[in-house]
């Protein structure tokens, strides 16, 4: 499938602001199974300075500057992205057990595995508490739940999902960015970034490496409506690192297997590593922010 | 100084049973480079010392030596405790000592470097990989970022004890921003008006080259080589505990003192605010944590960054001494690996050794540490100044249980270490010479050279018995005298 996207922020201030400084994650990445065809960053008021760099997850990340007053500002990100389908599904019972899961992020096998790839380096850094993500005792009992010893760890984490989409109620107006994963746990409710991270301190409190990762996701309209413009959002999901097959995604938030209608944009540890826009500004008063998502299907 | 010392400056010294004692030897004899201080005690008498740290007190309070106390969410100005006795140290000694301690920040500096480039380390399995990555010191943003020289640790506080056998070993690095280098300079500065007949014909090394030596290392990173660096030192303001330090080694060097407020980072160049218009600024001295420097990259609530600097830095346009991210070395549970990492990165032993270390992490040894908390000293892995540690043997039932549920906790957190027979030195206590126990920090400095200051800063426990040295927990200071042994 190919994709025209377009992420807007607009922000705007009741008072003129001297100073900002941002920075941006918005560029989607390349991959084996998504292609980016087209990519631009426009910041309006024209920025004084606009540079990107990659990230130590191999995000592009773009730094935006202004430094004359201005009342309004405009981040436009847009790009056309290809995805092709993953066939995901029918990989899951080639995965590797629990047992040797651990086995393979123990000190003891650190030695063995010398030298260790770099893979495996980021992969164990996805297993630590992060401040955004607490390991809870809560959120490992739902692992206790749908474990079964004779699946693969890859199943169960498919298990694991289904339990978040059936017992965890989609609610837009009980969560922000800020929710803590307890929060959401004692309420059984949130959105897509909740349940992701609600996963991931699941997975990580049981030592499965398992890492956020931002995007969007196609959306169709109500039958007999029209598709409107702008009336996406960004989604997210996780993925767990398997030894013998590497990252692999889950959708708790629609219980499915990310394939051609889920555009990756970022991967990190937490939501804070891969925040779409955030700065710093000199200036006084309220601001209104306004975020315009648009993942329009090409021919 | 070959002449025999026939003295009875220290006859009937108390000795505190199994420890070294730097100034004075078992047979109740001074050690020959405590010969002029014990020469100017027989020769002057008692009361004269008395006399003299009546001087000094005098002489600190008129110049202002101070240091900040928070306690109870006040903070306190206290005049600097300085005792009045020197400690001694062999040039000789001192050269072997210095040696070991730029051998240890050099292979500290190529370890952070691998950390944030290749993590070779990791990869071979020298340091365990877990405790890198899961460390808080590790700062995914650095990743990639190549400082100048590869060196990342430009200024490093390294504590040295002596055990029984009077050996040193290295108790902590401290690669963040370490402090205590000013009081070292000044009391110099104040025991030479206190003793100025000792110094005038006496070896002992200066130790004023320091500020020198610092600028210049900070010069040496400036991304305009050549030509005359901006450099500023910025510091988070008078609430700082070590305020004073800030705005004295700003003026020692010539360079300005800055608060965030006075910089600005305009494409990709950090610029000081001055009277006369922006100034490009090449090189910045910062006392300021890493996470507090940039609000767009590290804690977003940080009042004391600049935002944009991080960037700046990172594009090579302005040098950070130290760089973000070099705290990562500086960490209980890595130093145990120190040793291991001298070899794996300059194929050399070290030349001075660490004080043994038990890891809670390990299951083995916090099963020894949990049976031994009343023998050993516990620290958390991330503390600085003297916070949250337990000493074993001076502790209560109700501490040891609140540390062993700390430990279990998380064990990551902590190390142990034997409590050590720290070396004391003759200390002015009411009136009388007793024995103290005694660390030293010296400061070693690395950009394109290498340096270690002559001696460092001697931190002096002033309750009897006590091994807690640090200056926010009630500690004094002394003079450290390099003795040039070798005319």
């Amino acid at each position: 499938m190919k994709y025209q996207l377009s992420h807007l922020t607009r922000y705007q201030y009741q008072q003129p602001i001297a100073n900002s400084y941002n920075l941006a994650c918005l560029q989607p990445r390349q991959l084996p199974y998504q292609q980016v065809l087209q990519s631009s960053i426009q910041v309006t008021p024209i920025a004084s300075g606009l540079y990107s760099h990659q990230d130590s997850f191999g995000n592009v990340r773009h730094f935006i500057h202004l430094q004359s007053p201005h009342q309004e500002l405009s981040v436009l990100a847009s790009s056309i992205v290809e995805v092709q389908p993953r066939y995901l599904a029918g990989q899951l019972a080639n995965g590797v057990g629990f047992e040797q899961l651990q086995h393979c992020f123990s000190n003891q096998s650190q030695l063995e595995l010398n030298p260790a790839s770099t893979d495996l380096l980021l992969a164990r850094q996805c297993r630590f508490a992060t401040r955004m993500i607490p390991l809870l005792p809560d959120a490992a009992a739902l692992w206790a739940q749908v474990q079964q010893p004779h699946r693969t760890v890859l199943e169960n984490v498919a298990a694991l999902t289904s339990l978040i989409f059936n017992e965890f109620r989609y609610d837009p107006e009980f969560s922000s960015v800020i929710t803590p994963v307890s929060e959401v746990l004692a309420h059984r409710r949130g959105v897509c970034q909740d349940f992701a991270q609600l996963a991931i301190s699941c997975l990580r409190a049981v030592g499965i490496p398992a890492r956020y990762v931002s995007g969007y996701l196609e959306t169709q309209p109500p039958e007999g409506f029209e598709r409107l413009v702008g009336a996406d959002a960004s989604h997210a999901w996780f993925a767990v690192y398997d030894p013998e097959l590497g990252w692999v995604d889950f959708d708790p938030t629609n219980n499915l297997l990310p394939d051609e209608r889920h555009l990756t944009l970022a991967y990190g540890r937490d939501y804070a590593d891969v925040v779409p826009l955030k700065g710093v500004l000199q200036g006084l008063g309220e601001h209104l922010l306004e975020v315009a998502v648009d993942v329009m299907p090409l021919p | 100084m070959t002449a025999p010392i026939h003295t009875s400056s220290f006859s009937g010294y108390p000795f505190t049973d199994g420890c070294y004692d730097e100034l004075v030897a078992a047979t109740g004899q001074p050690r020959l480079p405590a010969a002029a201080i014990a020469r100017f005690i027989d020769k002057h008498g008692r009361a004269e010392l008395l006399a003299r740290q009546v001087l000094l007190n005098q002489t600190i309070s008129a110049m202002g030596v101070c240091f900040t106390l928070y306690s109870e969410g006040q903070n306190i100005d206290r005049g600097w405790p300085l005792d009045v006795m020197p400690r001694t140290i062999p040039l000789s000694e001192w050269r072997k000592t210095s040696a070991g301690l730029t051998q240890r920040l050099q292979a500290l500096n190529l370890f952070i470097d691998d950390l944030y480039h290749e993590q070779k380390v990791l990869k071979d399995g020298i340091v365990p990989a877990d405790l890198v990555l899961d460390s808080r010191n590790f700062l995914a943003p650095c990743r990639g970022v190549s400082p100048p020289f590869g060196v990342w640790a430009h200024i490093c506080g390294t504590d040295l004890v002596r055990d029984e056998s009077g050996r040193f070993l290295v108790l902590e690095d401290n690669l963040r921003v370490p402090s205590g280098v000013s009081y070292m300079l000044e009391n110099r500065t104040v025991m030479k008006r206190v003793f100025p007949e000792l110094f005038a014909d006496s070896t002992i090394v200066p130790v004023d080259d320091y500020p020198h030596q610092l600028w210049k290392m900070l010069a040496s990173l400036s991304p305009r080589p050549g030509d005359v660096p901006c450099m500023v030192l910025l510091t988070p303001g008078i609430y700082n505990s070590a305020y004073f330090e800030h705005s004295f080694l700003a003026q020692q060097m010539g360079i300005e003192l800055a608060e965030n407020t006075d910089l600005t980072v305009e494409d990709d160049g950090v610029y000081l605010r001055t009277l006369h218009g922006r100034k490009k600024v090449d090189v910045i001295y910062r006392r300021v944590d890493d996470i507090f420097l940039d609000p767009t990259v590290f804690r977003p609530d940080s009042v004391l960054g600049v935002p944009g600097l991080f960037n700046a830095w990172a594009k090579g346009q302005v040098a950070i001494a130290n760089a973000p991210g070099s705290g990562v070395a500086d960490d209980k549970v890595i130093y145990a690996y120190v040793p291991k990492i001298i070899e794996y990165y300059l194929g050399e032993k070290p030349l001075i050794d660490n004080v043994p270390t038990f890891l809670c992490s390990d299951e083995k040894e916090r099963g020894y540490v949990l049976a031994n908390l009343d023998q050993l000293v516990v620290k958390p892995a991330n503390e600085s100044g003297g916070y949250g540690i337990l000493i074993g043997p001076r502790s209560t039932q109700v501490e040891r249980d609140d540390m062993a549920a700390a430990i279990i906790a998380n064990p990551r957190n902590f190390i142990a270490q034997p409590t050590l027979a720290l070396s004391t030195a003759p200390t002015l206590c009411d009136g009388e010479l007793e024995p103290r126990h005694l660390d030293l920090r010296p400061f070693i400095l690395q950009g394109q050279d290498l340096y270690c200051s002559t001696g460092g800063l001697s931190r002096v426990a002033l309750r009897k018995g006590s091994l807690v040295v640090n200056s926010s927990q009630g500690g004094g200071s002394k003079d450290t005298w390099i003795i040039n042994d070798e005319v």
